[in-house]
């Protein structure tokens, strides 16, 4: 009986080192990942337009579950190098943003209803930079930017721009690979 | 005989045997407490990986929305998403619509909760949520979009033919139906995605079960 009693009482701690293992690897997974978005688009950190990785269609890409009728490009951003200006400019088809941070998760998005005169225009930065940008000010003419703060260094920009009609999805693409997101070296 | 009686009673076997006594009753004490402790560490992380692995391949534990058949996730593309929606976007290399973007809603079943099948044929209508686009696609278990010799695989709410109430009805089959009609693939279970792009209002705070769309099947064939 006693034997036994061990043997419970082995069960019930190894339960409990289970419990402890299973929230360590789901919090953990995210930053170990190799195979997720961030990964797959860090081939376009220094390119100063958004590429395109799901061409309306749905067809060669390595998202799941893609949209036949959305076109989807990114731009991947470093604030390291300064704020990222990332410019669009809107026509008749829907066209959003979302900014993902590096560990998954979005922490912004935005649709072209939010658009100035046919221009959308977003410029993500630290706090740090936020501050930067704000001492360097000149009271009388402030920025008009709409700014928001990233809550990591390293992350990407998703444009999505929906074509209602097969017969848009040329244009669609065209709007998404048009998007221009540049490092802004003044900092 | 000998041996068995030591394997299944050692101590009263060892009684019999008294010079032997403190060694083995040291032995029988120390084995088992390496075994247990080894025991112990292989449970909690077999266990833990082994339930984490499961869970990360899953659908999000927590924070669904269910509308009838229609099934989603509001919270994965939001900043307060739960840490088994972060794992589980890392795994699948997915970028979720974010909130004020959209919101994808899938359907695995029909309106009487059985499983959708290739082998029989549906219809889908006559409503959907307000939304400036949607777009309604099939994809098959993979959650690949399907092949099939029509060649559509989704309906976008610019495409849809409606009649004069401004009601819809997509025709779901192998066979081709006259209206809208989407082909199914040629067998095996498939899902159903109606993704809203941007939605009016705080995401899914004001959809109801009334403006989905109802999934109904006629027939299944053999």
């Amino acid at each position: 009986m006693r034997g036994f009693g061990r043997f419970v009482v082995a069960t019930l701690s190894g339960l409990v080192i289970a419990v402890g293992v299973h929230i360590a690897a789901i919090l953990a997974s995210p930053y170990l990942a190799e195979q997720d978005a961030f990964a797959k688009v860090q081939s376009t950190l220094t390119a100063d337009k958004a590429q395109i990785i799901a061409p309306a269609g749905g067809e060669n890409t390595w998202l799941p579950r893609p949209d036949p009728a959305v076109a989807v490009a990114t731009c991947a951003f470093d604030l390291r190098n300064g704020p990222m200006r990332i410019t669009a400019q809107t026509g008749s088809l829907p066209l959003s943003f979302s900014f993902h941070k590096e560990t998954g998760g979005v922490f912004f998005a935005v649709t072209d209803r939010a658009a100035v005169r046919g221009e959308l225009e977003i410029v993500a930065m630290t706090a740090r930079q936020l501050d930067e940008a704000r001492a360097a000010e000149d009271e009388n003419d402030p920025s008009r930017d709409v700014r928001i703060v990233a809550p990591e260094l390293q992350g990407f920009v998703i444009v999505r721009v929906v074509a209602p009609a097969p017969s848009l999805r040329p244009q669609a693409e065209d709007l998404a690979k048009a998007v221009s997101c540049t490092a802004e070296q003044d900092g | 005989m000998q041996t068995e009686a030591l394997l299944t009673n050692a101590p009263a076997a060892a009684s019999m045997r008294p010079p032997s006594r403190p060694s083995l009753s040291v032995s029988i004490r120390r084995v088992p407490t390496v075994l247990l402790v080894v025991y112990t560490l292989l449970l909690g992380l077999g266990l833990g990986l082994g339930s984490a692995y499961w869970a990360v391949n899953g659908d999000p534990p927590f924070g669904s929305l269910r509308l009838g058949p229609w099934k989603a996730w509001p919270k994965l593309g939001a900043p307060e998403a739960d840490p088994y929606m972060r794992a589980i976007i890392a795994q699948r290399s997915d970028v979720p619509l974010a909130t004020g973007e959209g919101l994808g809603f899938t359907a695995s079943m029909d309106n009487d909760g059985r499983p959708l099948d290739s082998a029989c044929s549906y219809t889908l209508g006559p409503v959907a949520p307000i939304a400036r686009v949607w777009t309604l696609t099939l994809y098959d278990q993979a959650g690949r979009l399907p092949a099939t010799t029509l060649g559509r695989k989704s309906f976008t709410s610019a495409e849809v033919l409606r009649d004069t109430q401004d009601r819809f009805s997509i025709a779901l089959s192998r066979e081709a139906q006259p209206g809208n009609w989407l082909q199914l693939p040629s067998g095996g279970p498939f899902t159903i995605a109606l993704r809203l792009y941007d939605p009016p209002g705080a995401g899914a705070a004001n959809l109801e079960k009334s403006d989905f769309p109802v999934i109904q099947r006629l027939e299944c064939g053999t």
